[in-house]
């Protein structure tokens, strides 16, 4: 059987052997990381129960400070806007 | 507006979230850049199917010295790839002089529905931090049916 790539707050409850509130309680308290898809509906990446069941999630830490270097291009290689009057010349 | 320490700390919340979702990347620093400014670039796989590529979210910022120790973001990049879906989203903000004087607007977004084969070069979009693009690119992931490309506007 192929393994699910996410799961629902039900799964993760029959799995943990704990009552879907609980699961619930767990993600507002951000304990089990999941994507809020809306006010009612979670979804957890098995790789993050995964993670979770491991004791391997990460709290945040302040990044650390690179090495200078030049500013990269952001946007590099995308069609830009062309002004009007340019792109009706293109057109002609 | 933010000082260099808050920086480090959004960088470091952006990076355990992908990391608590199973995504594999190296740590992201915040760097100096050579005009003065500061900004992160990285890159993320997701997990699950890696055919034909695992899907990948990637984030740049860069933010400009504004008054003493602040810092105010200037351009960003989100960008989700979703290649065993065949498809992108993203978000952007660059090139602000171009965008307002043809668009009126700062920033912008792409949609494709096929990856590399937009219906339209840019879509209006309206501003977002990196939290929320890792919200929106997650709720996409994995999920199959459309993108929703059609219901945004498209400013060509």
């Amino acid at each position: 059987m192929q393994k699910k790539q996410f799961l629902t707050p039900a799964d993760i409850a029959l799995e943990l052997n704990i009552s879907t509130s609980t699961v619930l309680r767990k993600i507002h308290a951000q304990e089990i990381p999941a994507i809020v898809v809306s006010d009612r509906i979670y979804r957890i990446p098995a790789a993050a129960f995964e993670l979770y069941k491991a004791g391997r999630l990460k709290s945040a830490q302040p990044a650390p400070l690179g090495r200078p270097r030049p500013r990269p291009r952001i946007g590099e290689g995308e069609n830009k806007p062309v002004a009007a009057g340019v792109a009706a010349l293109r057109r002609a | 507006m933010a000082t260099i320490p808050e920086l480090r700390g959004y960088l470091g919340d952006l990076s355990a979230i992908l990391w608590n979702f199973g995504a594999v990347s190296p740590t992201p620093t915040l760097d100096p850049y050579d005009d003065g400014s500061y900004g992160f670039e990285f890159s993320v796989l997701l997990p699950g199917s890696a055919a034909p590529k695992p899907a990948m979210i990637k984030m740049m910022e860069t933010w400009e010295p504004a008054r003493a120790g602040q810092y105010t973001q200037v351009e960003y990049e989100y960008d989700f790839v979703e290649y065993p879906l065949d498809r992108r989203r993203a978000f952007h903000r660059h090139d602000e002089e171009d965008f307002l004087r043809e668009f009126g607007v700062a920033v912008h977004e792409h949609c494709e529905e096929v990856l590399k084969k937009p219906a339209c070069d840019h879509y209006m979009g309206l501003p977002i931090d990196g939290y929320e693009a890792i919200q929106r690119f997650t709720i996409l992931w994995g999920q199959p049916g459309p993108l929703g490309c059609s219901a945004l506007r498209c400013m060509k």
